[in-house]
């Protein structure tokens, strides 16, 4: 275990590395990536500015759901970018040959072969919004609010992490599922900035049955902001986030039974 | 029992062809790999592995290296079977691929290896001891600290044995290791192979093209063809085979003459040079030279066996391959 885990950094380290081989192309990237995920910020001001608020959330409200949603996420792209970005391209270039005659789990290796430290700068939008909600909805902080939003951003990265698997799952069937499975990652990412209650039926079930950011999200984002969600009790705050543990098992579960369907490319 | 057993292995893969118009879905085409594949191997043996592109030479080796799992057939190496017990067996085996690396391609050599240690669980002390000794053989102290990238291919193939070996394999696989490598690398590489095979009786099983390989290392070889294995002994057995014809040149002093030589002969006339290409056993050498001489006053002749990689194009054409 301590092994893994220290390998788990090394790794890292040793990509992170890579990446700085390229500094100013590194520094370039990391600016875009603000000015990106700074645009998805002001798509919600703008919404805020116009109608000060959705539905019974307040623009304080809407800035911590969108805070959630970026700091999950992108947490989710730095450790775990081996899945959410290079598998595809790794099974069809056959690298993933290479990993397989390695004595250790391919989910494991497969997360130890990428990371994109770009996307700090969108966490550190998605933390400055997050403070911002915080202060302007007036959150008083207690010890269960900060475990329910460490919680929160836990299983969500674990929520985003199996939905990406489901990708990888596709391509080692030598499918191309991109703009199916988009729909729910970065749809998901995308829709789920927002509380799920402002969405119709259809998108509702989507986003608490199929891909469950309203569990692991919305309903402990709810529970700090003192508005429950569906008038749930403060308990579910800590239990529904749990889905997105079970989301990433059972793709894991997948995951390894798709690897033996695996049939490498010529070389 | 020996320490490779292969029985009757058998892949194949499907592959959807060009939908057709008019239809909806491509149809699907099984491509059969191998098709029932058997050999062992004893511990310590030099195998080399050959076959025409698409012979399933990779498939093989990436069956018996755990990558992927057979249709049919059985596989026993070392008492375990690849496929099933894929991260304990693999402990025991090294891979190196020609065309694919297996190491970090951003960051000093030294740090892949360093990474390697710990995804193989080594211990540090006999991590150091290995590394010293491997980068002695291989020469490669002073590239120690280079990234991967900035090395040539020679010293690039270099380092990927390296790490293909720091956790003492018992056997190694090779998919075409000199591929691309220039005359210089080629023979250092196989100077390094003979040196782990008979220092450590590293089992060593080699796919290649280059039957300068196999001639320099292999005691014995494998022939495989349309996913059937064709032929399984010593190259000089297999050749001799094919080994049947001999080219003559011939310059004369003057102009060339006219000569008459028997049907079955072929022969090509340069400006000044006449090159002829026979069998000695159909016809003899002693009588080949006697009709060269009476035409005329020879001024310079050499004589040629055939080129080895033709003899292998000339069993692969005769094996229908």
């Amino acid at each position: 275990m301590m092994n893994t885990l220290k390998l788990y950094v090394k790794s890292m380290g040793m990509l992170i590395r890579s990446h700085m081989q390229y500094t100013s192309s590194f520094i370039m990237q990391m600016l875009a990536q603000l000015v990106m995920e700074g645009g998805e910020m002001m798509a919600v001001i703008l919404v805020v500015d116009r109608f000060g608020s959705l539905k019974q959330w307040t623009g304080g409200n809407l800035f911590f759901f969108f805070g959630m949603m970026s700091v999950s996420f992108y947490t989710t792209e730095i450790f775990g970018r081996g899945i959410t970005g290079n598998f595809p391209s790794m099974v069809r270039s056959g690298q993933l040959d290479t990993l397989l005659i390695r004595p250790r789990t391919i989910f494991f290796q497969v997360l130890c072969s990428g990371t994109d430290p770009r996307r700090i700068t969108c966490i550190a939008v998605g933390v400055a919004s997050l403070i911002m909600g915080s202060a302007m909805s007036g959150v008083v902080w207690s010890l269960p609010k900060a475990l329910a939003l460490a919680e929160s951003i836990l299983m969500s990265c674990m929520l985003i992490l199996g939905l990406f698997l489901i990708e990888a799952i596709f391509s080692i069937h030598s499918v191309k599922s991109v703009e199916l499975v988009n729909a729910i990652t970065y749809g998901g990412r995308s829709a789920c900035q927002y509380p799920i209650d402002v969405y119709p039926g259809p998108l509702k079930v989507l986003f608490t049955v199929v891909a469950p950011f309203a569990l692991t999200m919305h309903v402990p984002a709810a529970y700090i902001l003192g508005k429950p969600l569906y008038g749930w009790p403060a308990w579910t705050a800590f239990v529904t986030p749990l889905s997105g543990a079970a989301v990433l098992a059972v793709m894991i579960v997948l995951f390894n039974r798709g690897m033996r369907f695996y049939r490498s490319t010529g070389s | 029992m020996s320490y490779i057993e292969v029985n009757g292995l058998k892949k194949t893969f499907t592959v959807r062809k060009k939908r057709e118009k008019g239809k909806l879905f491509r149809e699907k085409q099984t491509v059969e790999a191998l098709k029932g594949v058997s050999f062992s191997v004893e511990k310590g043996e030099l195998v080399g592995y050959i076959g025409p592109n698409g012979a399933g030479k990779s498939t093989t080796v990436k069956i018996l290296s755990g990558i992927l799992t057979p249709d049919g057939g059985e596989a026993l190496v070392g008492g375990r079977v690849p496929w099933l017990e894929r991260r304990e067996y693999v402990k025991h085996i090294g891979v190196v691929f020609g065309q694919r690396s297996q190491l970090w391609w951003d960051v000093p050599i030294v740090d892949s290896f360093s990474l390697l240690k710990d995804i193989y669980r080594l211990s540090a002390a006999d991590y150091e001891s290995r590394l010293k000794e491997l980068t002695e053989a291989l020469q490669l102290e002073e590239f120690l600290r280079t990234p991967l990238r900035l090395l040539s291919l020679g010293q690039r193939m270099r380092a990927e044995l390296c790490g293909s070996l720091l956790h003492r394999p018992e056997l190694l696989f090779l998919d075409e290791p000199t591929i691309g490598l220039d005359a210089v690398s080629k023979l250092a590489l196989r100077d390094f192979l003979k040196w782990e095979n008979a220092e450590h009786g590293t089992t060593i099983m080699l796919t290649t093209h280059d039957m300068e390989d196999i001639a320099a290392l292999c005691s014995r070889v494998m022939v495989l063809g349309h996913g059937q294995k064709l032929y399984d002994g010593t190259l000089p057995e297999l050749l001799e085979k094919f080994d049947t014809v001999r080219t003559v040149s011939v310059k004369y002093d003057g102009a060339l003459p006219d000569i008459k030589l028997p049907e079955g002969i072929s022969f090509e006339r340069g400006e000044n040079e006449l090159s002829i290409t026979y069998a000695p056993s159909v016809f003899p050498t002693a009588k080949l030279l006697a009709t060269l001489q009476e035409a005329g006053r020879i001024s310079e002749m050499t004589l040629q066996p055939e080129n080895i990689d033709r003899l292998i194009a000339a069993m692969y054409k005769e094996m229908d391959l």
